[in-house]
């Protein structure tokens, strides 16, 4: 049945993806829900949070709040934290809960605006769309907030975008606020799906490539037909050094990268299929995986892949 | 500017009253930090017993979660407990689902697929629990009728599905959600003969830790005392319906023993997890009047009252800070150490009204204990430079106290009463003794 998971838990959300995206950048991250999407992100999808305190918060809803729509008392709320609170900007990062009343974000947004003397970000995510949609989502808003036009860093000066967590587990690189003013003279590597999307975004020309990927090439001989299933930019960099690979992703698989063999997966049963249709020789994925791959005879390469196992 | 967490005194709060308790230390006011206690609170499938661990608490029972698929997304912790193998199921909600409610209609052919996987594996469940969250909540799903259609679905094989509502923008409500998962869970039992020398424990999912209970009741002539989290099976969990009477052990199983009370016959009573050992032993006293039965505690409260003593004399000084994410009530615990002659130098838990009371008592005791709120987003500059604490209790205090010993006290596993206070001091004895040493 379409949607129903009988062995996979559900990849990380597009909540997840906004917040690992704003999460080092200094601004007060209000994610609007009634607690329970702020415990999976800060307690699960976000691993920087063990290690220091960043001013993520639950907007904590309550039911007649969400009944009632009461905007007014959000804004005063996080007006009173702005207060209190040292912040570059405030981010709202949508939930299930504004998705099903239909928050109008644009009006959050200018009745926040009159309160806090902050750059406003607004970021309609749902908790139904996966990760990397909502990296992109952050990626856009940052940069409609903070991209300016300085082209004071050097052509050559490298900014990698889109290796958050979620992708990179603990090999992620931050992206500072001055990184996003500087964009225009930066030399862009997209890192990965929402990294690719980033990139478009400053209409500049862009490397397409996986430091996870060359990892792993420094340290594995792979021969064979391989079906390599991670995140999209992960297969391709195995693929442009040399392996003969097919990708097949849960996330988005942009045309610029997408050929023959690959493909863009949701269910469980698809990978089942693919994992066991004869053609491959070795398989790259997260170990979470073998278990729709029973029965699967051929050589098995981990590629942990935060977003789908929650493992490093 | 410098920044710091807000925090009153005992004291003050006292000087202010219930009535006018600052808004800082109350939830519902603000912004919810993000702290390790409201995380646990606040995600109900993180840690501890929340709704989905809950939910199976019920032997031989699976759970499908229909929801979006953020809000399963953590119980990849859970299902990698060996427990919960093959427990967890989810049907995941997109966005057109939220418009039309079309998921609703999915759910039976779900439940029917999750079942043949299940019997495929030889693993047929005798319950099926279906998970829905704030989205249902909001679109006023009415889930009994889901869940009899469910039913209906797979009549033959005569596995039951009943609703779990994980519903966080509730749990302020009348009816929050781990009172409602323990109604689920009760509701599963159908009258039977009374066995006058049965009694069911109930309040806590795990079981409770053997100890002095137990053994009143046994000595008082009771044959079998049940709990859920003991049941090995399906059916031993339904002869809890035998009980002669429920001894409740958390008030949030309260609204199930009105239930069980109404629909089962079973009158209840209710004891409450303290650590003052006078209150401990006028709650046995109240259980024993209650049940008609005789409690020797004699025995026990002097062990308990020896343990007490054994670390006041050990540690005359010693000073605690305490969290709430800890099998007690913060502020009752604070007050039973301070009557005990220990120091609390800081509190970090959200003060409900209720909880006043005990505040009162504190600042007649310590009236400079600082209480922090948990929730109120200037804990993000909380420093622990200024505590004067050797030790931390609750899994919480830690993370605000990283550099004193740690006592967690927050493990599924619980021991009550006289037992409890003992094997609380031993652990904090051991704790101090691992820094010593």
């Amino acid at each position: 049945m379409r949607g129903l998971r009988k062995v996979l838990t559900p990849f990380a959300p597009d909540q997840s993806g906004a917040v690992s995206v704003l999460y080092n950048l200094g601004g007060l991250i209000v994610i609007i829900d009634a607690g329970g999407c702020t415990g999976n992100v800060c307690g699960f999808d976000e691993p920087r949070w063990h290690g220091a305190r960043a001013a993520v918060f639950s907007a904590g809803l309550r039911d007649m709040d969400a009944i009632l729509g009461r905007d007014t008392l959000l804004v005063s709320k996080i007006a009173s934290a702005a207060e209190r609170i040292d912040a570059r900007f405030v981010a709202l990062v949508g939930t299930p809960v504004p998705a099903t009343i239909a928050t109008d974000y644009k009006a959050l947004k200018r009745m926040l605006e009159k309160k806090v003397d902050l750059p406003i970000l607004t970021l309609p995510t749902d908790g139904m769309k996966l990760y990397d949609s909502g990296e992109s989502v952050a990626y856009k808003e940052l940069f409609e907030a903070f991209a300016g036009d300085d082209v004071r860093a050097s052509e050559g000066e490298e900014l990698v975008l889109g290796a958050t967590p979620l992708t990179y587990g603990d090999s992620y690189t931050d992206v500072t606020l001055e990184d996003i003013e500087s964009i225009r003279g930066r030399r862009l590597v997209a890192a990965s799906s929402s990294g690719i999307e980033a990139a478009r975004l400053t209409g500049k020309d862009y490397e397409i490539r996986s430091s996870l990927a060359e990892a792993l090439l420094a340290g594995e001989k792979i021969e064979g037909k391989v079906l390599v299933c991670h995140d999209e930019v992960f297969g391709k960099t195995l693929r442009d050094n040399g392996i003969d690979c097919d990708i097949a992703t849960f996330f988005t698989l942009h045309d610029e990268i997408k050929q023959g063999g690959d493909i863009k997966i949701t269910e469980e049963d698809e990978f089942t299929s693919l994992a066991l249709s004869g053609r491959y020789d070795v398989i790259i994925a997260d170990n979470c995986l073998q278990k729709l791959a029973k029965g699967y005879e051929g050589r098995w390469i981990d590629a942990p892949f935060f977003a789908l196992s929650g493992r490093m | 500017m410098r920044r710091e967490a807000v925090t009153y005194t005992a004291k003050q709060v006292a000087e202010l009253g219930r009535d006018n308790i600052p808004s800082e230390l109350l939830s519902g006011q603000g912004l919810v930090y993000s702290s390790p206690a409201t995380l646990a609170y606040n995600s109900p499938g993180a840690e501890g017993f929340g709704v989905k661990r809950a939910g199976l608490s019920v032997p031989e029972s699976v759970m499908l979660i229909v929801s979006p698929g953020c809000c399963g997304r953590n119980t990849s912790i859970v299902s990698s407990m060996p427990q919960y193998e093959d427990r967890f199921f989810y049907l995941l909600m997109d966005e057109t689902d939220l418009v039309t409610g079309r998921h609703l209609t999915k759910i039976p052919d779900a439940v029917s697929e999750v079942v043949s996987f299940l019997e495929g594996q030889g693993k047929a469940p005798r319950v099926v629990m279906i998970c829905i969250t704030c989205v249902d909540a909001l679109l006023g799903t009415d889930m009994e009728r889901v869940c009899n259609a469910c039913e209906a679905k797979i009549a033959d094989t005569g596995i039951r599905v009943r609703p779990c509502y994980m519903y966080a923008l509730t749990r302020e409500g009348r009816r929050p959600p781990m009172v409602h998962v323990r109604q689920t869970l009760y509701s599963l039992l159908a009258p039977m003969e009374k066995d006058p020398r049965s009694v069911n424990l109930i309040g806590n999912f795990a079981p409770m830790a053997e100890g002095e209970l137990q053994r009143y009741l046994l000595e008082a002539g009771v044959k079998n005392i049940r709990q859920i989290g003991a049941c090995g099976t399906y059916d031993e969990f339904l002869k809890m319906a035998s009980a002669n009477f429920n001894i409740v052990t958390n008030p949030e199983a309260r609204a199930s023993a009105d239930d069980m009370s109404r629909e089962l016959g079973i009158p209840y009573i209710e004891l409450t997890r303290v650590y003052g050992i006078r209150q401990v032993a006028l709650q046995y006293q109240a259980l024993a009047q209650a049940a008609g039965i005789t409690i020797d505690l004699a025995d026990d409260k002097q062990e308990a009252e020896q343990a007490v003593f054994d670390l006041r004399e050990k540690y005359p000084d010693l000073t605690f800070n305490i969290g709430e994410c800890i099998n007690a009530d913060p502020f009752e615990l604070a007050l039973s150490l301070l009557r005990y002659g220990f120091k609390v130098d800081e509190i970090y838990a959200t003060l409900a009204p209720e909880k006043f009371r005990y505040v009162a008592k504190i600042a007649e005791l310590s009236p400079d204990t600082k209480i922090y709120c948990n929730m109120e987003p200037t804990m993000l500059y909380y420093d622990v430079s200024s505590s004067r604490a050797h030790i931390s209790l609750g899994k919480d205090a830690a993370y605000y106290c990283p550099d004193i010993p740690n006592v967690a006290w927050n493990e599924d596993v619980q021991p009550f009463g006289f037992q409890g206070i003992k094997e609380l001091m031993a652990r904090i004895d051991r704790a101090l003794g691992e820094v010593t040493a």
